[in-house]
């Protein structure tokens, strides 16, 4: 009798704790919901732990539902009948044992819980094809049997996952093979039931020649990639063996797709799914249940995929990636992600270590040099001014990557929103800004931006989309501008020319060096140096900062240090062109200015 | 932040997140300072904007006094009503604070009058 009241006051104790902190109201009253108030993801409390607890009261009780949000020490059990959740709390509240010392597990009763599903809101990529059980049970016994291998003897160990080569080796430096140099251990002849089976199917694509083995353990997974096109043939196969997993699929339109990928299943990659999306798995011990459901639309019955908020365990995964290679460029239609697609110098880079860059030579730098750079920049640009002449009162003009917000207009009849990444130049904006009635800042990342879509009449990107370092990513941004455009809004963009002829960049005393340049290797990736003054030799490069410091209101003689800020300098026709992949935005003007392609486009009316 | 731009905000960025919209707002400061009035401006900007979340956010905030509920046909000639939009939409604003997602829950703290809208790529869709 004093142990049940111990444990009452505890719970009670505990209830009262999550009401205060996180607004959880609990209730006496039973129901078919329970939240665990000291147990949950923060706390490392695994969906195994509660699946072994409900078999040990019967075999016949459905697991419930599990929902451990991210950093949270509680957690919540949806139970289908309130008594099985009856029947879960009398067992284990204040009698469950959560770790080794023997602390016992407290919950309640509670009337709502979170809501964290989702609906996908995008159909599977064009031209991927999941067939399920493509295998039976045995040939997966087999096949795992066959290619498994100790954790001693791995051919090659990379940083997520394990892998081993048949045919050709692929070669993770340039993402290719090279066909000059083929292994002595073909593809095994354990696969051959596979090719006459897709021909079964309907994919009559001949035999591979090259295979690729990734052992994923729970909590391993692979960046998102494309494989690249020129190397490879137009199909790409991929055998899971031994775990289901959750694949997310994203288009460079900004589309991602889950996507539930079953054990024994083969899943084919053609068209779009092979050439213009990009794949990963995401590195962690559980994926999201994925579920579809029937729902009704009008009178017809549509079928949703519905993210799930509950989890289930990675097990082991081996997959088997088959391609067929090939040599010379690429003859896809697909050319935001074709490594053949001329671009100037450079390749493209990929996303991971795009970001990375710029995290690392623009933003970081631009919040050092925030102060300095801020009193170099005085007046709006001619051309700015000029585009905004006769903007009608009652406008919303958005000016993304607005720095100190030296274009932001001296009028009080519009809305003008300065959107900054820097918080050290935002600062300096929303000083400047400060007496403007209508004037705002905001800070926000030009690919994400946090403002509703079509809510402005006009925006200007200056000086801004040559920072971000691919071209992905700089198509990102200009489809994010679009999408904020209301119809028949205008945006003006502009962008550092790679071209610095016709500008008063160039010192004529100074001559560029080509022979013994700088290179810095961020992430892989040489990057040169660019000597200040000089005509630009590349298109990707590092152009130097030398940074002074201010003291008082003084900007000090000599440079404190040297930063290093990231541009992608842009060919003639780059940027409209750029323009004219974004659906619905019509390029009005292309010109050059004083060494910069500036480009102004219209977010077409009927879209 | 004024609630003319709290009137745009979106978390829809946010992986998950179908509408992210409106923010709820929490400020723990709140600034009114007097601004030139325009009285075309303000007419002109209403039908821009959502009225029934800019009552909101006003009223959350503890500014929606004599604000009307909604919008009038001909408000436009209604000066007294065009001085209470003036208010609430340039002359407030939050200069301490959070807004708060109302799908997800994930806050964007505001701080010396900027909100903070940036995520980090895990949480984008």
């Amino acid at each position: 009798m004093n142990e049940e009241k111990k444990v009452e006051r505890k719970r009670k104790r505990f209830s009262a704790r999550l009401k205060s902190s996180k607004g959880i109201i609990c209730t006496d009253t039973p129901g078919p919901n329970i939240v665990l108030c000291n147990s949950g993801q923060a706390t490392g409390l695994e969906k195994s732990f509660i699946v072994k607890l409900i078999k040990s009261l019967s075999s016949d009780i459905q697991v419930p539902k599990f929902i451990a949000e991210k950093g949270e020490s509680h957690s919540y059990l949806l139970f289908s009948t309130t008594k099985n959740a009856i029947l879960f709390y009398n067992t284990f509240n204040g009698k469950a044992k959560i770790d080794e010392n023997g602390t016992p597990l407290y919950m309640s009763f509670v009337e709502r819980v979170p809501n964290n599903e989702f609906i996908c809101q995008h159909d599977n990529p064009q031209g991927l094809f999941l067939l399920d059980n493509f295998i039976s049970i045995e040939e997966e016994e087999h096949l795992i049997k066959y290619f498994d291998w100790d954790e001693d003897i791995v051919s090659s160990n990379l940083k997520n996952r394990q892998v081993k080569h048949y045919g050709y080796e692929f070669r993770y430096g340039t993402n290719d093979v090279d066909l000059n140099c083929p292994l002595a251990e073909k593809i095994p002849d354990v696969c051959d039931v596979l090719w006459t089976r897709l021909k079964e199917h309907g994919f009559d694509v001949g035999v591979p020649d090259q295979l690729t083995v990734n052992k994923y353990k729970p909590g391993q997974g692979i960046p998102s990639h494309v494989d690249r096109h020129s190397p490879f043939g137009d199909t790409i196969l991929s055998l899971s063996l031994g775990s289901a997993v959750v694949m997310d699929w994203r288009h460079h339109s900004g589309k991602t797709v889950p996507v539930l990928v079953e054990r024994r299943c083969l899943l084919i990659m053609k068209d779009e799914a092979r050439y213009d999306w990009q794949h990963g798995i995401q590195p962690r011990t559980w994926d999201p249940i994925i579920e579809t459901r029937s729902v009704q639309m009008g009178n017809n019955d549509k079928l949703i995929k519905v993210v799930t908020s509950d989890t289930v365990a990675r097990e082991t995964r081996i997959s088997l990636t088959f391609r067929w290679t090939r040599s010379g460029p690429c003859q896809c239609n697909f050319k935001t992600l074709c490594d053949s697609v001329e671009k100037g110098n450079s390749n493209d880079i990929e996303d991971e270590l795009a970001s990375n860059l710029e995290e690392l030579h623009v933003h970081k730098v631009y919040e050092q040099i925030a102060g300095h750079f801020s009193t170099t920049r005085h007046k709006p640009w001619p051309k700015v001014v000029e585009f905004l002449e006769g903007l009608p009162p009652g406008a919303v003009l958005l000016d993304l990557g607005a720095g100190n917000g030296k274009n932001i207009l001296r009028r009080n009849d519009i809305l003008q929103i300065a959107g900054e990444r820097s918080s050290g130049l935002l600062n300096e904006c929303k000083q400047y800004t400060q007496s403007i009635p209508g004037a705002d800042c905001l800070r926000l990342d030009l690919l994400y931006p946090g403002l509703k879509h079509s809510c402005a009449d006009v925006v200007i990107c200056i000086a801004v989309i040559h920072h971000f370092s691919s071209k992905a990513r700089r198509l990102q941004a200009i489809c994010a501008i679009s999408n904020l455009l209301r119809p028949g809004g205008r945006a003006l963009i502009t962008v550092w020319a790679k071209d610095q002829t016709r500008s008063n960049y160039l010192c004529k005393s100074k001559q560029s060096q080509t022979e013994n340049e700088h290179l810095i290797t961020v992430g892989g990736l040489d990057l040169p140096i660019h000597e200040n003054r000089t005509q630009f030799q590349h298109n990707d490069l590092l152009v130097p900062w030398k940074l002074r410091n201010i003291s008082g209101n003084k900007l000090s003689d000599k440079p404190e240090s040297t930063l290093l800020r990231y541009y992608h300098v842009f060919e003639e026709d780059e940027l409209s062109n750029l323009c004219k992949e974004v659906p619905g935005l019509y390029v009005i003007s292309s010109f050059y200015e004083e060494g910069n392609w500036c480009v102004v486009c219209e977010k077409n009316i009927t879209i | 932040m004024k609630l003319i731009t709290h009137n745009m905000l979106t978390s829809k960025c946010l992986k998950g997140v179908t509408t992210g919209y409106p923010l709820s707002i929490k400020a723990t400061n709140v600034k009114v300072t007097e601004v030139d009035f325009n009285p075309e401006f303000i007419t002109r900007i209403i039908p821009k904007l959502d009225w029934d979340v800019l009552w909101s956010a006003a009223d959350s905030i503890g500014h929606s006094e004599g604000l009307p509920k909604t919008v009038e046909p001909k408000f436009e000639d209604d000066e007294e009503f065009l001085k209470k939009a003036h208010r609430v939409l340039l002359e407030i604003e939050v200069e301490e604070g959070h807004l708060t997602c109302p799908e997800s829950g994930r806050q964007f703290p505001i701080s010396k009058g900027i909100p903070n809208m940036l995520l980090t790529e895990a949480e984008v869709q």
